[in-house]
């Protein structure tokens, strides 16, 4: 301060402000203009701090803040624009080296204005609304260097230059690229917008524009997705590198527009190496890969799941409908299991177990396993296979295993219905004749369905394992309630409950005297321990083990069943025996004896009789011998009944019927109980909560609603509403 | 940087005005970087080779050593000690020279315990007529409302900023929306779009904006009334609103860009308009709007959940059976942490009602106006007014004292007076002092809490 001001002070010594010397703000102002000066040329070790703090400390108190403030940003214009003639003269790489010095400069320079001026900073600044020191040099450097003419454009293709060497494969100075984009961050998220990621994000969109084009004609599916990955990752990994991180979503996002959007649908259907052919050869890597990029993009993956969804139902309906496929339940529902094996691997390692993904497959074999109307059937049919021979020898894992996934095609089917009422025939099949290999193996699987389709489902498949166990008891209480039937035949009895099985009635055979005594004993007592009940014999269902000699002594048990057994039995009494006289004496229907003496007269290894003609077919003339030259290399002798696995034309057809029929009840109870509980509804309501009340178990056919709704009618359950004849009432 | 001794690399000598101190950088660091010591250690200075090129390996500065020996003081130990030939503008000066002010501000006064203030200072105005209100400031400072002016004091209390006046209406409440920015309500002039709700810079004394009431697409003019502001979910600024159509009831506007976002317009009967207290209540997501005996003739308290726009709680007065006493209610402040309102009646008794219970009564508490009783001061008295205070310590003036009420009970734990002043019109708590006005003396008294012992 100047004498000429102490001298001012002393005169306006009461005045409350002091009036400083007119020249003073100047005065100061050029210490500090100076200082500034030097501190940008490298020379502030001359620089007092405490001098230059308490000065501009004191043009803020004495209210010369304006001046200072507008000092300062002029004279840091100045030197900016001195600094851009400097950067605009470097020349070709030296460009970025020399705007990155000048900008650590600047830095240096405006930490060290910003000390001086902490004061005005801290109390001008903010009760006058400018802009603080450290922002307002930022903003001069942005204004009077980044977007000065000569090196906004020039700074920007630099930086875009180096990036397109980069992706060709050169190195650059990353240091330096990050550097200066990290300058363009400091500057605002504007500035590196503006200046910067715009025309980056507008030159990268062309870059892979012409690449993935040059890709796409020349590589096939599998490379392509490798470069288009390998790409992205690159991207992704420069934006680490040098660029701000939330460029990161907007660079992948050009890629994968213009890489994979673009030319998905080309890249999905390629021929030889797209979609279907990765799925047919399993190519879990390429389709890991596929998965990963098509889900960065909309509708990605829908068009993938689009594409293998109509591939799987094509190569499913091939697979339920093929004539050739169809000869071997067995192998039929093993090549469905395949099938989705194959799949869920694929969506396990490729797909990450995308749950949509999972829905689809689903939905494909829903789709397809209801195309064939036997596959409820063929998968009954595999169980019984499993259950009889299938499993020995297989840990209970493994069994669970099998189960699990029968199981999983029974879930796919429309018509659980169908599916029980073989279930139950091939169930009652295996326990009739002992042939189940896993009581327990039986009993998971019950559980099993009774999980999934509830009690009523399993009730009586339980009822025919819990009759199996008291027959077991009732035959050990006949023995010992009758000591003297020890010698002579042994009879087992299996007490079956009358709708827990799938019984036909038959017509019940003559059985041979000793047979037909025996069970008239048990007859009389069962019904003395159980009254009010009726017994008949099911002697279509039964087997006997009987001990016979042939004509040079050699001794067999044969395995047989009751009607091979009855028509044996009378080869004791005679040597021939026309068809007629088999016919008349056992009463067998025609077509379970022409089996039965087929199975016994004409099948190589097991002919204990002998026909005349010789000849593949039972006519009503044949006549049949005991065959003598009867041999076989067992002491047992199994001898089966001709039957085809597979049911008959007639046989389905009545299987069918059969469904029908116990659908129709079904059907009845369910409009019965939503009438109950709506009271009013319409038609078309009516059928379609019907639909999905049976839909666990069957597709019911909006005919046969229809049909039972009148029924119902008919038997005043329900009435049609007088004036809406579309509205059913019920009658309570 | 100076380094006196190379023994001793962390040691700095100043030569503050002719006298010498000797400290350590570390005690300087404790200033921080944007202080006046902060470019000290900066490399880019490179001050240690100029200050012993300059003399003595003393780094000198121009300023008062008295006040310089404070602030070191305080930088050493954190603790603020002015010795009495000191006036504390000088201090402040400096302190604000070294960069230090928060320094002073927070070591000067303690962490608020209302059983352990003691009174600072009163500060006397110049406004004529009565107070209206007094809002203490987040950083320690306040706002007096006198007629149609509102005088703004930093946490300094020496300075004022500039008065605010919203078109020399009759103000009706002030609210401090952050450090930096106060709303200000006043009464309409008829016609002429004048008075209602203003928000102002305090440091620059700017109007920011001026909040409208929107109806019908029309812009109307209104008197607002009662304040409150709220931080959580969205920052809204609340208003108790009369307009002379359909304008009834509680505005809401956006403190960032001052637009209206939503308008409760009170239910018949309801008062909303003339409310005495708004009550942001954080947890529930709801506003409690009081209106109390004088203002009308009955009192009504509600909560408004304004994203249901329902009354989710209510209690009047209406038609319940006059005591003997004639017991009104006349202030009353949610407590949400203890799912209670706490109401005060003109004798001072505390009742409460419960908050989680719809149409529930007043238990009023049992201790009894064991000092007040028959103690009406001569002069105009006036009615009470309660405080929360974030600790649960509830606060409640009566007549020229205020009470201190603390545990699940509420028991008075202390009482502060200052001998003279009269009655206090208002007082409020923030930035860990209470401020109490006083209704015709216009002195405002300052209470803090000493700070932490020593030992």
């Amino acid at each position: 301060m100047s004498n000429q001001k102490k001298r001012n002070f002393q005169i306006e010594a009461f005045k409350h402000r002091v009036v400083v010397d007119p020249k003073y703000a100047d005065k100061t102002w050029k210490v500090l203009e100076h200082a500034i000066h030097e501190i940008y040329n490298h020379n502030a070790s001359g620089l007092s701090f405490e001098e230059l703090y308490r000065n501009a400390y004191n043009m803020v108190l004495h209210k010369f803040g304006e001046k200072l403030y507008s000092g300062l940003v002029s004279t840091m214009t100045s030197h900016l624009k001195e600094i851009s003639k400097a950067i605009e003269a470097a020349q070709g790489e030296s460009f970025l080296e020399e705007l990155n010095r000048k900008w650590n400069d600047h830095n240096k320079a405006l930490q060290m204005i910003r000390d001086i001026l902490m004061y005005m900073d801290r109390t001008y600044i903010p009760s006058n609304h400018k802009t603080p020191v450290h922002e307002l040099g930022l903003n001069l450097w942005r204004d009077n260097i980044v977007r000065s003419s000569k090196i906004q454009t020039r700074l920007l293709n630099t930086l875009l230059d180096l990036v397109h060497r980069e992706r060709t494969g050169e190195v650059i100075d990353r240091g330096l690229m990050r550097n200066i984009i990290k300058m363009l961050m400091d500057l605002g998220s504007a500035v590196y917008q503006e200046d910067f990621e715009k025309h980056f994000l507008e030159v990268s969109a062309e870059f892979y524009k012409v690449e993935s084009q040059k890709f796409i004609e020349c590589c096939d599916c599998g490379e392509y997705l490798k470069k288009a990955e390998k790409r992205l990752n690159e991207e992704i990994e420069r934006v680490t590198h040098y660029l701000d991180t939330k460029s990161e979503i907007k660079i992948t996002n050009v890629v994968e527009k213009e890489m994979i959007a673009n030319h998905m649908l080309r890249l999905v259907h390629m021929d030889n190496s797209g979609l279907v052919n990765m799925l047919l050869d399993d190519k879990y890597d390429d389709l890991g890969r596929m998965y990963n990029l098509c889900r960065r993009v909309p509708n990605g993956l829908l068009t993938i799941r689009e594409v293998m969804t109509s591939h799987l139902r094509e190569t499913g309906k091939q697979l339920v409908t093929d004539p050739e496929r169809l000869k071997d339940p067995v192998e039929f529902v093993q090549r469905l299991l395949d099938e989705k094996d194959k799949y869920d691997s694929i969506i396990n390692k490729a797909f990450i177990n995308d749950k949509t993904f999972q829905n689809a497959l689903t939905n494909s074999f829903e789709y397809f396993i209801n195309l064939n109307a036997r596959s409820p059937e063929f998968i009954s049919l595999f169980v019984d296979d499993k259950l009889r021979k299938g499993l020995k020898g297989v840990s209970e894992e493994d069994v669970e295993i099998i189960l699990d996934k029968v199981m999983m095609l029974f879930r796919y089917l429309q018509e659980k219905d169908v599916f029980e009422k073989y279930y139950k025939q091939h169930l009652a099949k295996r326990l009739l004749s002992g042939k189940t290999v896993s009581d327990d193996a039986e009993r998971s699987l019950i559980v099993k369905l009774k999980t999934e389709c509830g009690y009523q489902f399993t009730s009586k498949l339980e009822g025919m394992f819990t009759d199996m166990k008291t027959s077991q008891d009732t035959m050990q209480g006949f023995y010992a309630s009758h000591p003297e039937l020890g010698e002579g035949p042994t009879l087992v009895v299996q007490v079956l409950t009358t709708g827990s099985w799938p019984t036909q009635p038959s017509a019940t055979c003559n059985l041979p005297s000793e047979m037909s005594a025996l069970c008239e004993k048990f007859r009389s007592y069962y019904l003395g321990t159980h009254t009010g009940r009726r017994l008949s014999w099911q002697t279509n269902m039964g087997n006997a083990d009987m001990k016979a000699s042939f004509g040079k002594g050699q001794k067999h048990e044969l395995n047989v069943s009751t009607y091979q057994m009855c028509v044996l039995m009378l080869f004791n009494n005679a040597e021939r025996l026309s068809y007629k006289e088999i016919e008349q004496a056992t009463e067998i229907p025609a077509p379970e004896l022409k089996r039965c003496l087929q199975s016994m007269a004409c099948v190589k290894g097991k002919n204990v009789l002998r026909k005349e003609p010789m000849s593949k077919e039972i006519g009503e003339e044949d006549a049949f011998f005991v065959n003598d030259k009867f041999s076989s290399k067992f002491y047992k002798v199994k001898i089966g009944t001709v039957v085809a696995q597979k049911e008959s034309e007639p046989e389905k057809q009545e299987t069918r019927q059969r469904v029908e029929e116990d659908r129709k009840p079904q059907i009845e109870a369910a409009i019965v109980r939503i009438m109950k509980s709506r009271r009013v509804l319409d038609h078309n309501n009516l059928i379609s909560e019907v639909t999905k009340q049976l839909q666990q178990r069957f597709l019911p056919n909006p005919t046969e609603i229809k049909k039972r709704i009148e029924s119902l009618i008919e038997r005043d359950f329900l009435e049609r509403d007088n004036v809406d004849r579309k509205l059913y009432r019920y009658l309570a | 940087m100076i380094v006196a001794a190379p023994a001793a690399k962390d040691r700095v000598k100043f030569n503050v005005g002719g006298r010498i101190f000797e400290t350590t950088s570390t005690t300087l660091a404790n200033a921080g970087r944007d202080s006046f010591f902060g470019p000290l250690f900066d490399e880019n200075w490179d001050l240690k080779d100029s200050s012993q090129s300059a003399g003595g390996g003393e780094f000198f500065i121009d300023r008062n050593p008295d006040c310089f020996a404070v602030v070191l003081d305080l930088l050493r130990t954190g603790d603020l000690n002015i010795p009495p030939n000191i006036p504390e503008r000088l201090l402040y000066r400096e302190a604000s020279f070294y960069g230090v002010l928060d320094h002073v501000r927070s070591a000067k006064w303690g962490p608020f315990d209302g059983n352990r203030l003691r009174y600072s200072k009163s500060i006397s105005g110049t406004a004529p007529g009565d107070g209206t209100a007094i809002r203490a400031a987040p950083d320690g400072g306040c706002a007096v409302a006198h007629g149609s002016i509102v005088h703004v004091y930093d946490w300094m209390l020496s300075e004022e900023h500039p008065p605010l006046t919203l078109d020399h209406q009759r103000v009706n409440d002030v609210i401090w929306v952050d450090p930096e920015n106060l709303a200000v309500s006043a009464c309409e002039r008829l016609g002429r779009g004048d008075g209602g709700l203003g928000m102002f810079n305090k440091t620059s004394g700017q109007l920011r904006f001026k909040f409208q009431v929107t109806h019908d697409n029309q812009v109307k003019s209104f008197t607002a009334g009662a304040l409150a502001t709220a931080q959580n979910p969205n920052h809204r600024i609340f208003s108790s609103c009369k307009g002379r159509s359909n304008e009834y009831g509680i505005g809401v506007w956006d403190q960032f860009t001052g637009k209206q976002v939503d308008f409760f317009y009170e239910s018949p009967g309801w008062s909303l308009g003339d409310a005495d207290r708004l009550q942001w209540l954080e947890e529930r997501n709801c506003l409690l709007v009081a209106t109390l005996f004088p203002r009308k003739d009955n009192c009504y308290i509600s909560l408004l959940d304004f994203r249901t726009k329902d009354m989710v709680w209510s209690w009047s007065d209406v038609g319940a059976p006059m005591t003997v006493d004639e017991r009104r209610v006349r202030d009353g402040i949610a407590m949400e942490g203890n799912n209670a309102i706490c109401v005060v009646n003109e004798y001072e008794d505390l009742g409460f009602m419960d908050l989680r219970m719809n149409g529930g009564a007043i238990r009023w508490s049992s201790r009894s106006r064991l000092i007040m009783k028959g103690r009406m001061p001569d002069d105009e008295p006036c009615y009470p007014k309660l405080a929360l205070h974030d600790g649960g310590q509830l606060f409640s003036s009566m007549n020229d004292c205020i009470s201190v009420f603390c545990g699940p009970d509420m028991v008075m734990t202390s009482r502060l007076r200052r001998g003279y002043g009269g009655s206090i019109c208002d007082f409020s708590i923030g930035g860990d002092r209470l401020f109490a006005l006083h209704s015709e003396e216009n002195v405002f008294d300052v209470w803090e809490c000493p700070p932490p012992p020593v030992i």
